[in-house]
């Protein structure tokens, strides 16, 4: 009897492994190892002959993606978007400054009205890898760089220089929305360190502000072919009162591309705007 | 004389209404995820374009029988063509089924999140901004 319970509480939990192992490979169950280059670097784009893109997804408020000790976020533990709209209160993991916590509050309480990604502008830092269009990863280790093509996030692409330069210092380094990427390679991890910054957007969609202090430390792993794991660290003593981390894993979608999104296409100012014969310049057809 | 201007003043000012203020936004901030509708009417127009796709319904109040054309926000056209529509499922005269959240504001405007064609009663997914992924 007991050996029966025994077995009944063994096949249990090898059911209930098995899951968890499908639901981390995806792919029909099986989970096949990251990709190689050929001279052993993880691949964390397409294998020649395959098709396949990043299926970003929506992370809506970073502060639900902080790593506990238990090395899971908020949202690992159930924890949904919509609970955490609680303004800075309900993010005593996010070590705001004063005037962060106000404007961030500010943006909760007006449900993000003033969002700029929300008018079309890029998203810059750790935004990049959780607004909901697929991206690329194209490494190009013949000219020492990383290329990633978002299709989203108004259709950006980043370069990482992957050939030892150092970021530009003083007034050489012109702030951008994607600032100024130099990457390497730790052991099977992308490092990619990231400064100069604009301060024209926000961290994500709840209104995470940052200063252009701002210093993205990030790690992109691929532990399997279907998964890449996300890391960035959040570094703007501007905003901030110490370094934070946020956390998740970006699905491999292995029969997509990526298409054509413009979000400029609808732009309202544009469209009211006339040629010399008074007729609409960019209405829609 | 008076009166029909005013009368015309007022029905372009309704007609106006309608059409949504912002092209690309905040899903939180333009319409209420508490405020679920589900609507049918017959499709009067469809705006195929980025950043979200629109589509207009005629739809009759059951008790009082007025006719209100109602504005319905989508996803992107690739964010669409990838949960299976194509720029011509939507044909103008259609009757169609739309599920969403309503707007803040009260207009007759609505974020479309699953689209039922009547007709053969399929749902299509609205490639809507709403939601988290897991």
């Amino acid at each position: 009897m007991r050996a029966a319970f025994a077995l009944t509480i063994a096949i249990v939990v090898a059911a209930f492994w098995t899951a968890r192992a499908q639901d981390r490979g995806g792919g029909g169950g099986r989970i096949e190892p990251a990709p190689r280059l050929v001279d052993g670097t993880p691949n964390l784009g397409r294998v020649p002959g395959e098709k396949g893109v990043w299926d970003v997804p929506y992370i809506q408020n970073m502060g639900m993606r902080i790593p506990g000790r238990d090395g899971k976020t908020a949202a690992e533990r159930g924890a949904t978007a919509e609970s955490g709209r609680g303004g800075s209160k309900a993010e005593p993991d996010v070590p705001f400054l004063p005037w962060a916590r106000a404007i961030y509050d500010y943006n909760s309480r007006n449900n993000s009205k003033y969002d700029p990604e929300g008018y079309c502008l890029p998203p810059g830092g750790p935004r990049l890898m959780a607004t909901p269009y697929p991206m690329e990863i194209i490494q190009q280790p013949d000219h020492k760089r990383v290329l990633m093509i978002f299709e989203g996030a108004t259709h950006i692409w980043r370069e990482i220089y992957m050939d030892g330069r150092p970021h530009p210092h003083g007034d050489e380094l012109n702030p951008t929305y994607l600032g100024h990427s130099v990457g390497r390679w730790e052991r099977d991890a992308l490092v990619v360190d990231v400064v100069g910054f604009n301060e024209n957007s926000w961290l994500d969609y709840y209104g995470h502000p940052h200063t252009d202090l701002l210093h993205v430390v990030e790690r992109f792993t691929r532990p399997n072919k279907a998964t890449l794991h996300y890391e960035a660290l959040i570094d703007d003593p501007g905003a901030y009162s110490r370094p934070w981390t946020v956390a998740w894993n970006i699905p491999w979608k292995a029969d997509g591309e990526l298409t054509e999104y413009i979000c400029q296409e609808n732009n309202k100012y544009l469209q009211k705007l006339t040629d010399d014969f008074g007729q609409p310049l960019f209405a829609p057809r | 004389m008076r009166t029909t201007l005013l009368a015309a003043a007022v029905t372009i000012s309704l007609v106006l209404a309608v059409v949504p203020v912002a092209a690309h936004h905040s899903f939180s901030a333009e319409f209420d995820a508490a405020k679920p509708f589900k609507l049918t009417g017959v499709v009067t127009k469809i705006e195929w374009q980025n950043p979200h796709t629109f589509f207009y319904l005629d739809i009759t109040d059951d008790q009082t029988k007025k006719v209100t054309n109602w504005a319905f926000e989508m996803g992107s056209p690739n964010g669409l063509m990838r949960n299976g529509w194509t720029r011509n499922t939507l044909k103008v005269g259609d009757v169609v089924s739309v599920e969403g959240s309503l707007a803040r504001d009260g207009s007759p405007y609505g974020n479309a999140r699953t689209v039922i064609l009547t007709s053969t009663g399929k749902r299509l997914f609205a490639a809507s901004s709403q939601t988290e992924n897991p």
